[in-house]
């Protein structure tokens, strides 16, 4: 018995070992296969991974640089703003009750609606520059955090709020100590699902209409049929989303560790 | 609204300085439109420093009234007064101890229970306040479990919680609502101990709500006999044993017995009419 | 994560009474908790909007920006009559739909395959996890060069997106499966087969629907999305195109009808959820 407990760990490690031998092997196969394949095929029309690696250190060099940056400028103001403005008006409207009775089946409607094909609007208004993606990003990110706070600060237990209140708390220390920490649950949530959004408003804002970012890139790279150019940037966004899905699940167990234990 | 001046007149001709005093207070519920009387218009003074039991069936409003002097809950008609003043909205001089803990879920038993520290009302200077939450968890038990969430402690522990937190701040009045349901026996013996000498020491009213006969008699001065639908006082006993009490011994002595059986008979009519004590 | 003894509000079972919660409601908080109190509010609310939109006394430039709604309402019946909306509303409904069949068959049938070989998921799922990542939305000017400008390469970015949400469900409805009813049929003597088709596929099934329902607002949302990178019809090309021209106006008006789609949406699932959940218990 006590020997098969110790055996065990290993034998899971073992495992473990065998399947990034697998996912190694899998991965350098898939790679030689295009690799063979793009020499035979020859041009820019297959690519292969050399000339995309090659692309990406050439970038590195500095080419990227400006473009990944207007990509996370935009990403990143767009969701301070949407999220802070999301989150001020989720707490303040949600501890209405009578507003939030009135609003609440307009919110619900609202979160169901795509934000961002409002993209060719703002482009509209605002032209090709950062503009029209922040205010895309911050409109989308907006709604998604309102939706999330509104509805945790309905949800905050209105006993806790009264101990406090008999313990001769004012309106400020209600707020800190009950409503802010009740609602941060919901705050995490949203944010967790807005990252992912709100790099589908930059990108497709870039798509549509820009002189930088990754969109662009992507773009100007389609226009050319340079494919080692587009798959390069895919695999760099593709770094990024997984950093950024990374970042949010993070975020969320920081803030989620008391209800985790509780479940 | 006449009968509450008239009766508010009477009781301060009378010059009993009562600490709380309910003035024909009633209070109905509306469900489905329908008024449901919870509480029957009800008297009753309960004096400075004095440990006074509800006992009486589930359903008679014992909680209601904690509501009402807690100023959670206004009176249909009558008053409560609290000093001589009515209370209108949350009544912060009191302590609170619900049926349900309210603890914070996202805090640890230490923070939970320094939270009225961290209160402007009660502002402690952080050394301070770090020794009385110690003193306060050692004294109900909790070594050992400072840095637990509430979902990671028991139900008794959590009660025990509750009330460090609730003792932590010294309110001059304390209501509890059957603070040691969850408890058992042994525990809730030490438990009964150290409530009976802190609220003896710091000279707290208490207003405590239980199921049990044995708790309300170690405990109190007077023992408030409720009967149940729509929830009225049917007595108020007084409690004639000597303090301090030895709350592991006194309920061998003859004079508790004799309270006891004094208690059940009243009692044990609404009980067996189909109320779970 | 209701706890037992935690769902008594402050005082007795008795004290959950509405109204006793909050000690007592204020009269305005009753009205509107009223049917009608609640109704009519909105529709005050919404027809105070329109009134200042409409008659807001702005400059002609900032007019020009804002429409109006009767001019939206005029561009929309027009759009009615001349059969604008139906032809552009149909194939967005059909590349929505196309992508939607293909991708939730191909992510289920993936899903119970890796469902039921671990270990190959096991090896799959950082190359998945990546993927997964990557906002979909960036492979569409990729399926444009590959499948040409017409439906085909927006059915696919549709496709994509459905199968990565449907895959998972799928593979986490399957590894969620109650080990004890899988163990008690092993011990009866099932073979892996009689597992998989009298236990596995049916536990499945409600993680699959879940995913399946989460993917249709995916699906509309990619399509319109599509359809405003490249594309030739479709409400998000009638977006684009509207843009383009700044006709504010009728850009309000398709999005206007983007919004009366996602709503009639969002009202058909959760009807069909009602349903589904009778059926499924």
């Amino acid at each position: 018995m006590a020997e098969g407990q110790r055996t065990r760990p290993e034998a899971s490690r073992f495992a473990r070992d065998n399947i990034l031998i697998w996912q190694v092997a899998l991965v350098v196969g898939l790679l030689a296969v295009w690799e063979v394949f793009g020499r035979l095929a020859g041009g820019d029309q297959v690519s292969s991974p050399s000339r995309i690696i090659g692309r990406i250190v050439i970038w590195l060099g500095g080419e990227l640089y400006p473009h990944l940056f207007t990509t996370l400028g935009e990403l990143g103001c767009g969701m301070a703003i949407g999220c802070s403005l999301g989150i001020l008006a989720g707490l303040v409207l949600g501890r209405m009750p009578i507003v939030a009775i009135i609003l609440r089946p307009i919110i619900v409607g609202l979160y169901s609606v795509p934000l961002v094909t409002l993209a060719p609007l703002f482009i509209m208004f605002f032209g090709l520059g950062l503009l029209p993606k922040i205010v895309l990003v911050s409109i989308v990110t907006f709604f998604l955090l309102f939706f999330n706070t509104f509805t945790g600060a309905q949800q905050v237990d209105e006993d806790y709020l009264r101990t406090l209140d008999l313990m001769g708390a004012n309106k400020f220390e209600r707020f800190r100590k009950v409503v802010a920490p009740a609602t941060a649950v919901w705050i995490a949530a949203g944010i967790k699902i807005a990252l992912p959004y709100a790099l589908v408003a930059t990108i497709t804002g870039e798509l549509l209409a820009t002189r930088a970012g990754l969109g662009f890139l992507i773009s100007r790279a389609a226009e050319r049929f340079d494919m080692t150019s587009l798959y390069a940037v895919l695999l760099i966004l593709m770094a990024l989303g997984l950093l950024l899905s990374e970042a949010a699940l993070r975020l969320e167990h920081r803030f989620l560790r008391w209800r985790q234990v509780a479940e | 609204m006449n009968d509450t001046a008239a009766a508010r007149d009477v009781a301060a001709a009378a010059g009993t300085p009562a600490k709380i005093r309910l003035l024909r207070a009633e209070k109905a519920f509306q469900v489905r439109g329908q008024d449901i009387e919870a509480v029957h218009p009800t008297d009753l003074d309960i004096r400075p420093h004095e440990f006074i039991a509800l006992v009486g069936p589930s359903g008679c409003g014992k909680s209601t009234i904690l509501n009402m002097i807690a100023g959670l809950m206004r009176p249909t008609a009558g008053e409560v007064l609290y000093d001589g003043t009515p209370v209108s909205g949350p009544n912060r001089r009191v302590g609170y101890m619900t049926q349900k803990d309210t603890l914070l879920p996202w805090r640890t038993t230490r923070d939970n229970i320094r939270i009225a520290l961290e209160l402007k009302s009660h502002a402690t200077p952080r050394a301070e306040a770090d020794e009385r939450v110690r003193q306060m968890i050692e004294l109900v038990g909790l070594r050992g479990f400072e840095n637990h969430t509430p979902a990671e402690l028991s139900g008794g522990m959590r009660k025990r919680a509750a009330m460090a937190r609730t003792l932590i701040y010294e309110p001059e009045t304390l209501l509890m609502d059957e603070p040691f349901g969850a408890l058992d026996s042994q525990l809730k013996l030490l438990m009964l101990d150290q409530l009976q000498s802190l609220t003896q020491h710091r000279h707290m009213s208490v207003v405590f709500v239980t199921h049990d006969l044995g708790e309300a008699i170690t405990l109190s001065d007077r023992i408030v006999v409720m009967s149940a639908r729509p929830g009225r006082i049917r007595a108020i006993h007084d409690v004639k044993l000597e303090r301090p009490r030895d709350v592991f011994k006194v309920r061998f002595t003859p004079a508790f017995s004799e309270q006891h059986e004094r208690l059940w008979d009243e009692l044990k009519d609404d009980i067996v009419k189909g109320t779970d004590v | 994560m209701a706890r037992a003894g935690q769902t008594a509000v402050i005082g007795t079972g008795s004290a959950r009474l509405p109204g006793a919660t909050g000690g007592d409601q204020s009269a305005a908080e009753r009205f509107f908790s009223t049917w009608a109190g609640r109704i009519g509010s909105r529709i005050v609310l919404v027809a105070l909007i329109l009134l200042v939109w409409e008659y807001a006394p702005v400059p002609r430039a900032t007019r020009f920006w804002m429409s109006s709604p009767s001019l939206i309402l005029g561009t929309l019946w027009d759009w009615l009559f001349d059969g604008t909306i139906w032809a552009h509303l149909e194939s967005t409904l059909l590349v929505m739909s196309e992508g939607y069949v293909i991708g939730c068959a191909v992510g289920i049938g993936f899903g119970f395959l890796l469902g039921f070989f671990p270990r190959l998921s096991r090896v799959l799922a950082p190359l998945l996890a990546s993927f997964y990542a990557l906002p979909k939305i960036a492979l569409a000017p990729l399926f444009v060069i590959l499948l040409g400008v017409d439906n085909s390469s927006k059915i696919a970015l549709v496709a994509v997106t459905v199968f990565f949400l449907v895959l998972t469900s799928t593979i986490d409805g399957v590894r969620e499966v109650d080990r004890n009813t899988v163990n008690a049929l092993v011990l009866m003597g099932a073979t892996r087969t009689e597992i998989i088709r009298k236990v596995l596929i049916w536990a499945a099934l409600p993680w699959i629907f879940t995913g399946m329902r989460i993917a249709v607002r995916y699906a509309f949302t990619t399509t319109l999305l599509a359809e405003l990178i490249a594309a030739n019809r479709g409400l998000g090309f009638l977006i684009e195109l509207n843009s383009g021209n700044f006709n504010t106006t009728g850009a309000y008006a398709a999005i206007v009808v983007v919004i009366i789609c996602s709503v009639l949406l969002t009202e058909l699932l959760s009807r069909l959820e009602s349903r589904m959940s009778h059926w499924v218990s």
